[in-house]
């Protein structure tokens, strides 16, 4: 009924269109042609609101586990973000401790040799084949590297603490890894409810197959096998022998 | 010799230039992913890469056969440094021309010795 309105009254503002070209009314037959094409635009504009909102009452009826809306909604976003954290601290961490051990070694360096060009004038003493001279430069010697330690020592102490500390991410980590590992077995249960609602599970198994091809497995994870993966660097070399290198 | 590290995670960058300085190369030089380092190693002066595998942007085995194609880079040693530790990937990339093969976490011993036998070879 609508659609005949429609029509109708589309062909009474053609004819009045024909009526204003043959008059060469310009400005009547641009209006006309104007009104035209808006109500081109509207009744286009109507369908793609019928099937937004046909599309929308699709989703939310899909999308009807409670669960699952939960888990899509705020825990996998919350998840991702969890993960990102853990990516943070643990560059955190490595980059603290590589700064404190970058401080460390100048020091435990510059220890070492002193102490070593020491020890070449001491054992001259004790075979008494060092000069009172020699002997007083070395005194000298002495004093200064006894003090140079003190201050030294300290600085190793104090960035060993930082080591220490910074290996806090562990914890931390672990628990917020701890938490995501829960959730990844919260989604696996709805989906499985899911597709074992759907009835396709052989499908599903199928698909899952099809897209493990190719996909970079990263480390090997206790608890996790993979398909002919190495587990140790001495596999790698007699695989990499028999091949000839 | 200048060395270029490629690692998407500037951690492990570093800890494999700290292990590099104590077996006395200084010159090195990084990359964050295949796609970085592919102009440096074409506009030349290198003479050793040591990459990671799974990298966003370029891969390493994308980088290596790319190292392999183009001829100013075809001889230049390639040292593999990757927590992929599938078969058919450590057959790939020997197949694609890796000279050495490290699997994550490794120790600094291990990069030692894979690094004098990719030279010995090399020299010999």
């Amino acid at each position: 009924m609508q659609d005949e309105c429609d029509r109708l009254e589309l062909l009474a503002k053609a004819k009045q269109l024909v009526e204003s070209i043959e008059r060469k009314d310009d400005a009547s037959t641009g209006e006309l042609l104007g009104t035209m094409s808006i109500d081109r635009e509207r009744s286009l504009f109507k369908e793609v609101g019928h099937l937004t909102r046909q599309l929308h009452d699709n989703l939310s009826s899909f999308a009807l586990d409670e669960q699952l809306v939960g888990l899509t909604g705020k825990d996998i976003p919350d998840a991702k973000e969890r993960l990102n954290y853990v990516i943070e601290m643990t560059d955190d961490a490595a980059h603290k401790t590589l700064n404190a051990i970058d401080e460390i070694l100048p020091v435990t360096i510059d220890m070492q040799k002193k102490s070593e060009e020491l020890s070449v004038n001491w054992k001259r003493f004790l075979s008494r084949d060092l000069s009172l001279e020699e002997f007083k430069v070395m005194s000298g010697e002495i004093s200064q590297f006894l003090e140079s330690s003190c201050v030294n020592t300290k600085i190793v102490n104090e960035k060993t603490n930082e080591i220490v500390l910074a290996q806090g991410y562990q914890d931390l980590t672990g628990q917020i890894i701890k938490k995501v590992i829960t959730l990844v077995q919260n989604v696996e249960d709805s989906l499985v409810d899911l597709i074992r609602i759907a009835g396709s599970e052989d499908d599903a198994a199928g698909e899952q197959k099809e897209e493990e091809k190719g996909v970079l497995e990263g480390p090997v994870v206790p608890g996790v096998v993979v398909e002919g993966a190495v587990n140790s660097q001495d596999e790698v070399d007699d695989l990499l022998s028999s091949l000839g290198f | 010799m200048k060395i270029l590290v490629v690692d998407d995670f500037s951690t492990m960058r570093r800890i494999v230039k700290n292990l590099l300085r104590e077996l006395d190369f200084t010159n090195l030089d990084e990359a964050d992913d295949g796609q970085t380092a592919w102009p440096k190693l074409k506009a030349g002066g290198y003479d050793f890469l040591v990459t990671d595998w799974n990298m966003p942007g370029m891969t390493g085995i994308e980088l290596l056969k790319t190292v392999r194609a183009n001829p100013e880079t075809a001889n230049m040693p390639v040292l593999m440094v990757t927590a992929e530790q599938k078969r058919e990937q450590i057959i790939e990339a020997a197949q694609a021309g890796v000279n050495g093969y490290i699997i994550k976490p490794f120790t600094a011993a291990t990069l030692k010795e894979k690094i004098d036998k990719i030279f010995a070879r090399s020299a010999g």
